[in-house]
């Protein structure tokens, strides 16, 4: 298994309660393992009935497991904040108002949330050497896939804004002939070093992504769900991503065989509709099924979750290359 | 006066005011022209960095102008004035027809 493994999924699937057994399994197993969650909902401190913040913290009672939740607000605010102090240094006061105006509608844009969710992801990434196992529980499947798109797109992106840097500050230094000097110097120019220093990172997220990370995918046994998941599978092919596995999720436990009534026919059927659903996605998809689970009667907390990662038949034991 | 001057003095004078008015000549008509064109080049190259990086400023939606905002604390004047040059910009040929200075 791979070093950093995400689990996503449609809203609701129960990402949170499948990647925290998945990462309690990890700890009994000896790993030091975080979970990182970045549900704004922080649901990760419903189901370890813990309060977690951005720093990683040990979970209560649990040997070798920690967790962090994610803001991707706060994170866009701390964002905002550092560029406007960055600015105060930089930039006379004449026209600081004009540029803040740019800057706060850059933080308003839809992009930059997920953005800021990214640049966290990597920084969890890059100190990650605490960790044996570093467990993603990420927001809803259209984002995710964005996100994760997001290395490649942008690589190529910075390489043009690089590309057409130099190309502009050649010229100006072409016409700055004789004892005129250039209005702007290609060494120590901070526009190209910051770009460059971007690149670096997201080239990093690149490698990592294809290469120490596995992606698994929650779904439900309902015809909505099995859609969702085929789509966010093509997706993810198409940014060279593999999906490695499914999981079923909330899936209607069946009744004792001597039960009868009402409760009993409807469990009955409902389990032989779910039934050709999972039907469906054992041959519709090249994705091994790596769990089915049962719905709870309440929320999965505190021994369920045992319960729970005993039905997870995801391998925990790291890859004997890493 | 000038008959007081011997002829070499003459000769001398005539050519520095020759070469005075052939480098302006040669400046107004080809060097000048010359690197303005280089520099105009060079500054709508600029202008459409500034444009990829912040394309949200004239409401076209930009997936990165969340990364490029970090580099606005560097480009500062060059923003503002590129974005007041946008919006006050009539025309691609009113823009390459000033190099003619009619």
């Amino acid at each position: 298994m791979d070093k950093f493994v995400f689990f996503g999924g449609k809203g609701g699937v129960g990402k949170t309660t499948v990647s925290s057994a998945f990462g309690l399994k990890c700890a009994r197993a000896g790993l030091r393992t975080l979970i990182v969650s970045t549900d704004p909902a922080h649901s990760t401190s419903d189901v370890f009935d813990q309060q977690f913040d951005d720093d990683p913290r040990s979970v209560d009672g649990i040997d070798n497991l920690w967790a962090m939740e994610i803001d991707p607000d706060d994170e866009v605010q701390a964002h905002l904040q550092s560029v406007k102090e960055e600015m105060g240094e930089q930039v006379s006061p004449a026209i600081v108002n004009e540029i803040n105006r740019q800057i706060e509608l850059a933080h308003r844009t839809p992009g930059a949330y997920e953005a800021a969710l990214f640049d966290r992801f990597i920084e969890v990434m890059r100190d990650a050497d605490d960790w044996d196992r570093v467990v993603f529980d990420t927001s809803p499947t259209g984002g995710t896939l964005r996100l994760l798109a997001l290395p490649d797109f942008l690589e190529d992106w910075i390489d043009r804004l690089i590309d057409k840097r130099e190309t502009s500050i050649d010229l100006f230094e072409k016409a700055a002939v004789g004892e005129k000097s250039a209005r702007k110097r290609a060494e120590n120019d901070p526009i190209i070093a910051r770009l460059r220093e971007r690149k670096e990172k997201f080239e990093f997220a690149g490698r990592v992504l294809k290469d120490d990370a596995a992606f698994f995918l929650i779904l439900n046994p309902d015809e909505l769900s099995i859609r969702e998941t085929e789509r966010a599978i093509g997706q993810l092919r198409d940014y060279g991503l593999d999906v490695d596995g499914i999981v079923v999720n909330k899936v209607t436990p069946s009744p004792d065989e001597d039960e009868t009534g009402r409760g009993a026919d409807f469990l009955r059927q409902r389990i032989a509709t779910e039934q050709d659903r999972i039907e469906e996605i054992n041959g519709s998809f090249e994705q091994p099924i790596m769990g089915v689970i049962e719905t709870r009667v309440e929320e999965v907390k505190g021994s369920l979750l045992d319960d729970v990662a005993a039905d997870l038949d995801i391998e925990v034991a790291p890859e004997a290359a890493a | 006066m000038t008959a007081d001057l011997e002829l070499h003095e003459r000769i001398e004078r005539f050519r520095e005011w020759l070469h005075e008015w052939l480098h302006g000549l040669y400046h107004g008509m080809i060097e000048h022209p010359a690197f303005e064109k280089i520099e105009k080049e060079a500054e709508d190259t600029e202008d459409a960095l500034l444009f990829a990086m912040f394309a949200d400023a004239f409401g076209i939606p930009s997936p990165v102008s969340y990364y490029t905002s970090e580099l606005l604390p560097y480009l500062a004047e060059d923003f503002e004035k590129w974005e007041r040059r946008m919006w006050d910009r009539e025309s691609m040929i009113e823009r390459k027809g000033q190099q003619y200075h009619f």
